[in-house]
């Protein structure tokens, strides 16, 4: 019976750190998606500066 | 010999360094005020009671030394930096190796001196029972300021040529001081409890070989950091 | 065209986008497989469950921190820049995790120990590895020269590096609570392959994070040296 309430206790623990670690992955996704489609867009736009010249 | 003219190249940035100081003593004079000061703050933290003092003095003894030192480590470049003077020192012929030597050497007595001061005030405010052996205690606490000098001479050759060099130098060395502080303190705490050389013995062979390894590592790295 | 001094000003090759794909679907999947199959733990009950996050975090920050020491030291053999941008694109990965497996581990020492943090040498190592992230980043920003930048960072990451096994060392003898090294061979089989498959779940999303942050930094510095390339009249004639 005591190894009931263990079992059943700190569900809202698990529950928060699997929601934390999807939330950050999902920015981490978020982030470095972005930062790489800025950085292509930056170097379509300056090799495009180069080839007007 | 070439080795004989590495330790002329030290001999003259230490001397240098020095009379710059002694020249000016407001630097020296502002730093060890500071380091009092700041044992004073701690005293208004953790007293009045003679004992808590008592208990927390090594901590915050080296902890005063750390927030005063870090000043000078900046310092130490600022002043090359102001006159132009790094890159002309970097001009001249010799190892790079000289420059940090020299660098490490002028800051230990600047650091040092600072620490007897320090040292001197907080037995008075913290309540402390000078042991019988107090030069040992002097010996532990140079062991304690090798470590911290060696990094911070290190690190601030870096942060004074950057930008924001006033948070970047202390959020880059306190981390890595960690051990050194926490094996100072431990030596020096256990040391002033009468504790001779039983617990203080432990922590000061891993405070000598923390040491031995924060040299080596600076003096290797140093070449890499002061080129560019 | 113009002649391309260094390999590192021109554009890379972009990150496989089926890793990606693979990366997520593997990694969702293994999430939802290990907490379905492992049954309560007879002492932790549910959360054990926690292990299937909050080990592979700290596994891969470590890992990422191994690609920050490996990347520096190439980058003073070799003095090639991509060396640098590798190091810094596993940085602000592993500073991330590190982060991450701080926030779990506290959220999984509160219920099991009573505490959110305790001063033991695991604990406390993963801290200041995680201050040391923070400082070579704060560095990397405040520095503009990129050749400058390389050689400090790199500095600063290696001398990092031979600092957290001290900390541990130091913060070990200074004070051993609790808990011995968590041993995968202790574990029920129900649990371990779980955490194997998370393990292997988070050391790709890792790759690939990291493989895609090095896109953006290769291609930031091709468009510097295009940029420049412009501004100076063009190579090309």
């Amino acid at each position: 019976m005591g190894n009931e309430m263990i079992a059943n206790g700190g569900v809202e623990y698990v529950a928060a750190s699997y929601i934390i670690t999807w939330v950050v992955l999902g920015v981490m996704l978020a982030r470095v998606v972005g930062s790489v489609r800025r950085a292509r867009s930056e170097y379509a736009q300056a090799s495009k500066g180069e080839f007007q010249t | 010999m070439a080795f004989r003219d590495d330790v002329r190249r030290i001999r003259a940035i230490v001397w240098k360094d020095l009379t710059t100081e002694r020249r000016s003593k407001a630097g020296f004079n502002s730093v060890a005020s500071l380091g009092v000061t700041i044992l004073v703050l701690f005293g208004f933290a953790l007293g009045p009671d003679a004992q808590a003092l008592r208990d927390a003095a090594a901590g915050a003894l080296w902890l005063a030394v750390l927030f005063a030192g870090v000043l000078a480590f900046n310092r130490s470049y600022q002043v090359e930096l102001d006159g132009g003077a790094l890159e002309a020192l970097l001009l001249y012929p010799g190892a790079r190796w000289a420059i940090f030597a020299g660098k490490l050497i002028a800051n230990l007595i600047f650091v040092t001196a600072m620490l007897v001061i320090v040292v001197a005030v907080g037995i008075v405010l913290f309540q402390v029972r000078v042991p019988e052996q107090w030069p040992t205690l002097l010996g532990i606490m140079m062991l304690g300021v090798v470590g911290i000098v060696a990094l911070g001479t290190f690190y601030a050759a870096m942060s004074s040529r950057s930008r924001a060099r006033e948070v970047l130098l202390p959020l880059l060395l306190y981390p890595m001081l960690i051990p050194v502080l926490l094996a100072s303190m431990e030596a020096t705490k256990a040391f002033l409890n009468g504790d001779l050389l039983n617990a203080s013995g432990a922590w000061v062979q891993m405070l000598s070989l923390f040491d031995v390894i924060f040299l080596v590592a600076t003096f290797l790295a140093f070449e890499y950091v002061i080129e560019v | 065209m113009s002649p391309a001094p260094a390999s590192s000003f021109a554009p890379p090759k972009p990150t496989p986008v089926w890793l990606g794909w693979l990366t997520f679907a593997f990694f969702i999947f293994t999430q939802i497989y290990a907490v379905v199959t492992s049954p309560a733990d007879a002492m932790m009950g549910h959360l054990q469950k926690m292990m299937y996050v909050h080990v592979p975090a700290a596994w891969v920050t470590f890992a990422a921190f191994g690609v920050v020491l490996v990347a520096s030291l190439f980058f003073l053999w070799k003095d090639d820049e991509r060396a640098d941008l590798l190091a810094a694109s596993a940085a602000e990965v592993g500073s991330m995790f590190c982060g991450l497996t701080l926030v779990l581990g506290m959220l999984w020492g509160r219920p099991t120990w009573g505490v959110w943090w305790s001063w033991d040498a695991r604990l406390t190592s993963t801290l200041v590895l995680f201050l040391i992230f923070v400082g070579y980043l704060a560095l990397r920003s405040f520095v503009e020269d990129p050749h400058r930048r390389g050689q400090w960072s790199a500095a600063v990451g290696i001398l990092g590096a031979i600092n957290v096994p001290i900390v541990w060392m130091s913060v070990k003898w200074w004070r051993t609570l609790h808990q011995i090294q968590s041993n995968p061979r202790g574990l029920s089989p129900e649990y371990l392959r779980g955490l194997l498959l998370n393990v292997a779940a988070f050391t790709l999303l890792t790759v690939w994070f990291i493989w895609k942050r090095y896109e953006a930094a290769r291609l930031e510095r091709a468009a510097e040296h295009a940029s420049q390339a412009a501004a100076l009249g063009g190579y090309n004639g």
